[in-house]
């Protein structure tokens, strides 16, 4: 159970982290490829219980 | 001795030193003071004087004091989330007239998370109190059951008894621990991550909350199929093999006893009848615990849901699609809450009559 709660709390940190980010990174060229970074970040995020789920399982 | 005296002097002897006044308290405390004509004392005088047990003006009276109270408080909270969006789309409004577009943005920002913790604040009391409901209504269960079986052995239904007692306990205490540890937990989580989802400029995490309430939502109805179908298919077999074993015992009591083998056998009719009734009152008293237990929070909860659902619909206009349907999939997630405490007390109410329904003539 506790895992859990930390997997939806750093989904939570993490998304809302990323968004304060997006807003005062400067707007230039560079702005649409670190948002296709951040996203890449947030799906490893959400992703994360998989990968112990896998390591459980081995 | 009359039928009246055979009752009670059974009913005091077979309620002795059972926790039914916790259950009263329990329900009391939960239904905040509906349920005090529902003692078993009260369906007691009910069954023996024929009278009505159900005071309608005075329960109507304070069902609507309490929906009143609820819908009070819930719309203050209503109050505070549409001025805050009435904030936000000032905000977005003048965010030309800001020279950077920076700031406006952390602005709303702000302002939406301000809207996260006011209604993750109400959701979670929603939540508690859901969860308090259905270990409650779990711990009834767990009383009410070996009172009921036993009385169930008492009239005749022994194959009833012995098979469904552990069936039934184990179902009741599984699905409570179910209820509890995921389902319930799940329906939070996907309001969290729905809630989370209204900062983004971008879907994140929609979907996924999408499939943990789905998910739960799905499970709650599948265990509760596959419980009833096994409970009901066995109360089935078992009444159909109790019935005839009654049938044998009062036949060869009135056949192979001489002379007062008629006369035992009808004593022996009126004891199972009296122990019949008094399995009933029982039943009747779970029941109304169950229902008034389930009622008022699923009231508060339902009440809670419909706010935010409404709150969602009237910010639309004044702010970005983002926060109402956040907000809207947080009343989403209140229903479902509320849909599976409806389906818990639902089992167990279906638990109940079963066993009501159990070997009813002797």
């Amino acid at each position: 159970m506790t895992e859990i709660y930390t997997w939806i709390s750093n989904v939570f940190l993490v998304i809302l982290s990323l968004s304060f980010f997006q807003i005062l990174i400067p707007q230039s060229s560079m702005e649409k490829y670190l948002k296709f970074i951040f996203s890449l970040v947030i799906l490893a995020v959400i992703l994360e219980p998989l990968v112990h789920l896998m390591q459980g399982m081995e | 001795m009359d039928y009246e005296s055979i009752l009670e002097k059974q009913f005091e002897n077979v309620l002795e030193g059972e926790n039914f006044s916790g259950i009263s308290e329990e329900t009391a405390r939960l239904s905040e003071g509906l349920s005090d004509p529902f003692t078993l004392e009260n369906i007691l005088q009910a069954t023996l004087e024929q009278k009505s047990l159900f005071q309608s003006s005075s329960m109507i009276e304070s069902l609507k004091e309490l929906f009143l109270y609820e819908m009070k408080s819930a719309v203050i909270l209503m109050a505070e989330i549409l001025c805050i969006c009435i904030i936000l789309g000032l905000l977005r409004s003048l965010s030309d007239g800001f020279g950077s577009k920076s700031v406006s943005q952390l602005s709303l920002l702000v302002c939406t998370m301000v809207i996260i913790g006011i209604s993750l604040n109400s959701f979670r009391i929603a939540y508690g109190l859901a969860i308090d409901t259905v270990s409650t209504m779990v711990w009834t269960m767990e009383i009410l059951m070996p009172v009921l079986i036993g009385i169930l052995i008492a009239t005749g239904s022994v194959a009833g008894g012995t098979i469904l007692s552990p069936l039934i306990l184990g179902a009741v205490t599984a699905f409570g621990f179910l209820v509890k540890t995921c389902i319930l937990p799940a329906l939070y989580l996907s309001a969290v991550l729905s809630l989370i989802n209204c900062l983004t400029e971008k879907n994140y995490v929609n979907k996924l909350a999408k499939l943990l309430r789905n998910g739960a939502v799905f499970l709650t109805g599948l265990i509760l199929t596959i419980l009833t179908g096994v409970i009901t298919i066995q109360g089935l077999l078992t009444e159909a093999s109790d019935g005839v074993l009654m049938s044998a015992a009062k036949y060869s009591i009135s056949t192979f006893i001489p002379i007062v083998g008629g006369f035992t056998s009808d004593t022996v009719e009126l004891f199972l009848r009296c122990m019949g009734s008094i399995r009933n009152m029982v039943g009747v008293f779970g029941l109304l615990s169950l229902l008034l237990m389930m009622a008022v929070p699923l009231l508060k909860i339902l009440i809670v849901g419909g706010i935010y659902k409404l709150t969602g619909a009237l910010m639309e206009p004044v702010s970005e699609g983002k926060t109402a349907d956040g907000l809207s999939d947080m009343g989403n997630a209140m229903i479902s809450i509320a849909s599976v405490l409806f389906f818990t007390c639902l089992l167990f109410i279906l638990f109940v009559t079963t066993i009501m329904n159990l070997g009813g003539a002797p």
